[in-house]
């Protein structure tokens, strides 16, 4: 032990003098950082884009959906990355009467195209004109009426408490107006903070800076170059340890821990992502009619080991409820019951299999990397309540059908015991996907399903969020009591950058990441 | 000589023709349609079924395979492809390009191998047996065993990881002029080249040793004529004859057959192509390249034949 010296306890002193000195003022006299403005940023894009579009309509935002909508484009209003939803360009947005089926929007002014020109609410009117008929999320609005130079009207099919949700989809941006619908859109002419200067259908795309945008002094960047690397993960991964790429946006969580470990790489995860639903059939003849092999199911896979394994911890990866809802909604209610393994071997006893069971084959498709050994821990972790589960996975093209069947089940061609991957959106939209019409709740009736039903036809019709939140909360609770589908768990989404690269962040729904405020240190 | 070039063309045209049809049925077999991945999972859960259903008959996924297979035999003879399902553009303007890149990849990748391949062959032929030909000979069976896309990998960790001199992946564009392109490919072109060189090295070499073991040659060493001008005026034309064919088809497979090598770098050309085509069920995309490569295939074959003809007397009278 050293010895203690006049000298060392006066080094000592000083020291901790200037320690505290310097984070009194350092406290006191801190200055921002801010923002620096140039400079190209290149980054790489590695999810499966389903719609990417060719030489003729490349520019298009229906098109390249991830690489170009929130940087060559606008909505009225946008999802942030805890899932609420802020107004973009909108300046206000209210339903006209309790009924929530007539919504008024006042469009925020001064905002301009890239062709200079001024957007107005005709522009709106006619892109949504277009939205209506191709947009999933927009089919419910019957028609649009321009009620002044910078307001709209919006007539529903029915009542939505969660209408804003549906005009930050993705697809409803604003277009210059045009009544061809083979033609709006085509320019690629938008009011994002960026404008398209190269097109290279599904691989390149290139922005330079508006000058024009509506939020001053942004973007930061005078250029963005954004490299389609879907299903090459490898070569964007090189490309960014080559130093091509300043960032590179949805890797598989499997590579985090090695990328962490790499210099000058930082990783950041968004605060969910895409989860997994398990569809469980209720054809004649399937073991899934019965809710109690449902319930032994979803008691005794081990969600916690899917978190732990196959993404690597709570960071990367977060449990589900059943719902579709995710688990950064504000709305979301944590599944009460754990697992069980002794209760599960209970319920399939009294079902009648008390000695286990074998389920039919559960068919995935590797839509994420990780879909194989998602399904290998389920598989390993049933079987301590005596469920034999054979998986098996299938190609990706033609998955959809494979697994769907026909909906005519008279036909015999059932649809199967199968995965699919689900995007976080807002309660509404995501609670709807467990209707007994849609084939992810297995085709799911009865009681439960009637009164889930009348549960969400009142939470439309709802305005007041805190009320909303209670009958969103019963929704969730008749699926984990009814296992009407299994949502074990789901992914956050992961992306890399350099730490030079500022103010990017990342984002739940991968697509609704925005660049105004990205800059290079 | 003409009876044997027309016979060759007619053979060709057949073989086009059967290949077409091959082609067309491959591509019906495949399962799901464009519409099936052109969807999203959160779109089928909304869209209506009597609407997805109406949108499969307006791209015609619902008219019976035999028509189908009518229109493409007709479009093909005019060089028609048709349009793309999903988004209606011509198919010769996707693939176009694509074609375009992979043949300025494989004309690249000839243009240095083809010297390489036959400096080294013709040194370990003429030095058959010692350390040269041994080590040449040994290089070449690695270099032709190891999968393109171990080497490629292996470079790019080498000289764009270790050492950034070159870069991982390319993000030229498909429509980038013909040097931009190649002056973004450097380990690309290297990648193939590897391969290349080893596997023609060997052709030469095994044409090479059996030329100049070859009567002719005996008869002219005794006439006393020097062993270089034996060599390159009369060995080398004798050894590379019977090679032309296997070379066409090599150069033939380098324009289609590098998906791998397009896949690791990201190169804009063919491969690419037929990938994104086959994974999104553009059948007419899929059909218009597998077809394109097998007339490249019967094209370079036809002219190594000819080549053949008019090089080699003896074949004519065949």
């Amino acid at each position: 032990m050293s010895k203690l010296t006049r000298r060392s306890a006066l080094l000592g002193a000083t020291a901790l003098m200037t320690a505290f000195d310097s984070a009194l003022l350092g406290s006191a006299f801190a200055q921002p950082v801010l923002p620096k403005r140039g400079g190209t940023l290149v980054y790489a894009q590695c999810s499966g884009n389903r719609r990417g579009g060719d030489a003729s309509n490349t520019k298009h935002p229906y098109f390249m959906i991830d690489l170009i909508t929130r940087s060559a484009y606008n909505t009225l209003t946008w999802v942030d990355e805890g899932l609420n939803v802020v107004n973009e360009l909108a300046a206000n947005l209210a339903p006209t009467d309790d009924k929530l089926n007539v919504w008024d929007v006042t469009i925020r002014e001064g905002v301009k195209f890239h062709d200079g020109r001024d957007v107005t609410a005709k522009d709106w009117a006619s892109s949504f004109e277009l939205h209506r008929r191709r947009n999933f999320a927009s089919q419910q609005i019957k028609s649009t009426e321009v009620t002044g130079a910078h307001s709209l009207r919006f007539f529903l099919d029915a009542g939505n408490s969660e209408f804003p949700y549906v005009l930050a989809e993705y697809d409803n941006v604003v277009m210059p107006a045009n009544d061809d619908f083979e033609k709006i859109g085509m320019t690629g002419i938008g009011t994002g903070p960026f404008r398209i200067v190269e097109a290279d259908p599904q691989r390149r795309m290139v922005f330079e800076r508006f000058d024009g945008y509506w939020r001053k002094d942004q973007p930061f960047l005078d250029r963005l170059e954004v490299i389609n690397r879907e299903g090459q993960m490898e070569s964007a991964i090189n490309g960014f340890r080559s130093r091509q790429f300043d960032a590179v946006l949805n890797i598989d969580p499997r590579l985090v821990r090695q990328l962490t470990a790499e210099a000058e790489t930082e990783v950041v995860p968004a605060s969910s992502g895409d989860q997994a639903v398990i569809i469980l059939p209720k054809h004649p003849g399937s073991p899934f009619l019965d809710v109690r092999i449902r319930r032994a199911l979803a008691y005794a896979i081990d969600r916690e080991a899917i978190q732990r394994i196959v993404y690597g911890g709570a960071r990367f990866g977060w449990l589900g409820n059943d719902s579709h809802m995710a688990g950064t909604d504000p709305m979301f209610v944590g599944r009460p019951i754990r697992r069980d393994v002794a209760k599960a071997r209970a319920l399939l006893a009294e079902a009648g299999h008390p000695n286990g069971i074998t389920l039919p084959t559960l068919y995935y498709a590797p839509q994420w990397p990780e879909m194989g050994r998602y399904f290998q821990v389920i598989q390993e972790t049933v079987k301590e309540a005596g469920i034999t589960l054979p998986i098996e996975e299938r190609p990706n093209d033609g998955y959809l059908n494979f697994r769907q069947g026909d909906a005519d089940v008279t036909k015999g061609n059932w649809h199967k015991f199968a995965y699919t991957a689900v995007g976080p959106r807002n309660p509404g939209i995501s609670l709807f996907r467990m209707r007994g019409a849609n084939n992810e709740s297995g085709y799911w009736s009865g009681p439960g399903h009637d009164r889930y039903l009348a549960l969400y036809r009142e939470a439309m019709v709802t305005a007041d969020a805190a009320k909303r939140k209670a009958i969103y909360a019963e929704m969730q609770k008749i699926c984990y009591d009814e296992v009407p589908a299994i949502l074990p768990a789901g992914r956050n989404n992961v992306l890399i950058r350099r730490p030079n690269v500022r103010g990017l962040n990342n984002h739940p729904q991968h697509w609704s990441i925005t660049w105004d405020g990205v800059w290079k240190a | 000589m003409l009876i044997a070039i027309a016979r060759r063309l007619a053979l060709s045209l057949v073989t086009l023709f059967m290949l077409a049809v091959f082609v067309f049925v491959a591509t019906e077999i495949m399962p799901g349609d464009a519409l099936d991945v052109s969807l999203s999972a959160d779109e089928i859960a909304m869209i209506p079924p009597e609407r997805l259903a109406q949108m499969k008959r307006d791209l015609g996924l619902d008219r019976p395979a035999h028509e189908r297979l009518g229109a493409f035999l007709g479009g093909v003879v005019q060089l028609d492809f048709g349009r793309t399902l999903m988004s209606k553009t011509p198919v010769t303007t996707i693939v176009g390009y694509p074609y375009r890149n992979s043949l300025i990849l494989a004309a690249a990748v000839l243009l240095v191998a083809i010297p390489f391949a036959l400096a080294i062959g013709i040194a370990a032929a003429v030095w058959r047996g010692r350390p040269i030909d041994n080590i040449v000979s040994t290089v070449a069976v690695i270099g032709y065993s190891i999968p393109e896309f171990v080497i490629g990998t292996v470079l790019v960790m080498l000289f764009a990881v270790t050492w950034p001199i070159f870069p991982a992946t390319i993000t030229a564009s498909t429509r980038d002029p013909a040097l931009t392109l190649l002056a973004a490919s450097p380990l690309a072109v290297a990648t193939v080249v590897i391969g290349s060189v080893a596997y023609l090295a060997r052709l030469v070499r095994t044409g090479m040793i059996e030329a100049l073991a070859s009567d002719f040659v005996e008869r002219l060493r005794l006439t006393g004529i020097p062993e270089w001008r034996i060599v390159f005026r009369h060995a080398l034309p004798a050894a590379i004859i019977p090679s032309l064919t296997a070379m066409a088809l090599y150069a033939a497979a380098l324009v289609s057959g590098i998906v791998v090598v397009e896949l690791v770098f990201a190169y804009p050309g063919l491969g690419q192509e037929l990938v994104r085509a086959v994974t999104r069920r553009e059948v007419h995309v899929v059909q218009a390249i597998a077809l394109g490569s097998a007339a490249i295939v019967v094209a370079l074959n036809l002219l190594a034949d000819l080549a053949i003809l008019a090089l080699d007397p003896r074949t004519r009278r065949a």
